[in-house]
């Protein structure tokens, strides 16, 4: 085809990945919106490798091609991504957008990559030469800036599923359907014999890349309900001295004080 | 690298020898002259452009040529040669749920997915199938009503 490489298999997209130029089209709702007329297109979005849905121990890997219709269908889809893709866009962006594609696009307002960073997911990289495996939170080096080769393309999600079981999960947009979030917010609290066993948060949409400390995440972890509760306020100012939201289409402070909100929303929905 | 895009447009195999980047829906309305396509936003918010890939709904003003390739293609002027449209076209009619008719074709097209995978489905479940799609002259009550009175009129076709 003129301008695209339409390969049936991600050994024979490496090739071409390593040999030629060309921007990997996985649902193309982010790259369609501006598309450059001058673009090469590597069409993986209906690669079997890059497709796949499957758990191993307490891994979830899914492919970087999968779509939002085909996760939010799937079984083994944690309630917390369902939660998130259910959200996203309509149906008819569901049917084409991937969970790959919304990765490499590298916006923090991104829906389903602010719970790749709450559950400290991993992406898997291969070029034809290497594959290797590194945290979401180093991927996003920067706004759009991401620590992908041009060869490589992002192949799967690794998700750890231990901790998802217990969440909270807000989007803060303009309307229910078709919105784009002004604040997003993902939070996972699980007891474990009265002690915080784990506890992560993670914002969208106010900074360049999604906002996850879980430094400040440890000072819940390990405290009796009574004490977290005293550390209520010290938790709080913490993520209020680390929130320096953009300001773009709502406010600065609006931003953050809708963070804090739904980060006090969040504990007090676990009785803290 | 000179090989056209292969696909099936409306049940009819064609190959289009155009860029794999160009858009489907420039390609459906300029090249292929089907203009029941319809253009609104251009960015995937309002559904005009609603077509059937495979059978799933896709806006098809963020679908490039190359990702077609193999597949279904199937718009407002194929679908209207089914059963099921002729269903749909009188409940449409029946509450007078069109009004400009801008939206409509994409409208259709959503309903078809929505019956398709719901044949008696709630308000709910046709009101989530329809919330990519806008439409700025019914107020969405009588478009509701005509895919209730074609799930009840259509019974067995889905």
């Amino acid at each position: 085809m003129v301008n695209g490489f339409s390969p049936a298999t991600l050994q024979e997209a490496l090739e071409i990945r390593a040999r030629h130029s060309v921007t990997p089209y996985a649902g193309g709702t982010d790259l369609m919106i501006n598309p450059d007329p001058d673009a090469v297109y590597l069409f993986v979005n209906h690669i079997p490798e890059m497709k796949q849905i499957e758990q191993r121990g307490d891994q979830l890997h899914l492919g970087a091609a999968c779509t939002y219709t085909q996760l939010l269908e799937h079984p083994l889809t944690p309630a917390i991504l369902k939660a998130a893709i259910d959200l996203i866009a309509a149906p008819a962006i569901r049917n084409e957008g991937t969970i790959g594609g919304n990765i490499a696009n590298g916006s923090a307002k991104a829906d389903s990559v602010l719970i790749f960073f709450v559950a400290d997911a991993s992406l898997k990289l291969n070029s034809q030469s290497a594959e290797r495996i590194i945290p979401i939170r180093d991927f996003y080096r920067e706004r759009k800036q991401l620590d992908l080769r041009p060869d490589e393309l992002i192949t799967e999600i690794i998700l750890p599923t231990k901790w998802l079981d217990h969440y909270y999960y807000k989007k803060v947009g303009a309307r229910k359907a078709l919105a784009i979030s002004r604040v997003v917010f993902a939070g996972l609290l699980t007891w474990q014999d009265d002690v915080i066993a784990h506890c992560a948060t993670a914002f969208g949409a106010v900074s360049g890349v999604v906002l996850r400390c879980p430094e400040l995440d440890a000072l819940l972890i390990g405290k009796t309900r009574s004490e977290a509760q005293a550390a209520k306020a010290g938790y709080l100012a913490a993520f209020g001295d680390m929130i320096a939201p953009i300001q773009g289409r709502v406010s600065a402070e609006y931003r953050k004080e809708v963070c804090l909100n739904l980060l006090t929303d969040f504990l007090t929905s676990n009785g803290i | 690298m000179n090989q056209g895009i292969v696909f099936k447009l409306n049940g009819q195999p064609v190959s289009y020898t155009g860029s794999a980047a160009d858009r489907l829906l420039d390609v459906l309305r300029q090249t292929y002259r089907l203009t029941g396509v319809k253009c609104g936003c251009n960015e995937g918010e309002c559904g005009a452009c609603s077509v059937l890939i495979d059978g799933h709904l896709a806006n098809s003003c963020m679908v490039a040529m190359g990702r077609v390739e193999n597949c279904e293609v199937t718009t407002i002027e194929g679908y209207s040669q089914t059963e099921r449209f002729q269903v749909l076209e009188q409940a449409y009619a029946a509450v007078s749920a069109v009004q400009c008719g801008y939206c409509i074709p994409g409208m259709i097209l959503a309903s078809e997915c929505v019956l398709a995978r719901h044949p008696h489905p709630s308000e709910t479940e046709i009101r989530l199938g329809l919330s990519g799609n806008l439409c700025r002259c019914t107020g969405y009550n009588a478009i509701v009503k005509a895919i209730q009175i074609a799930a009840e009129k259509g019974e067995g076709l889905w």
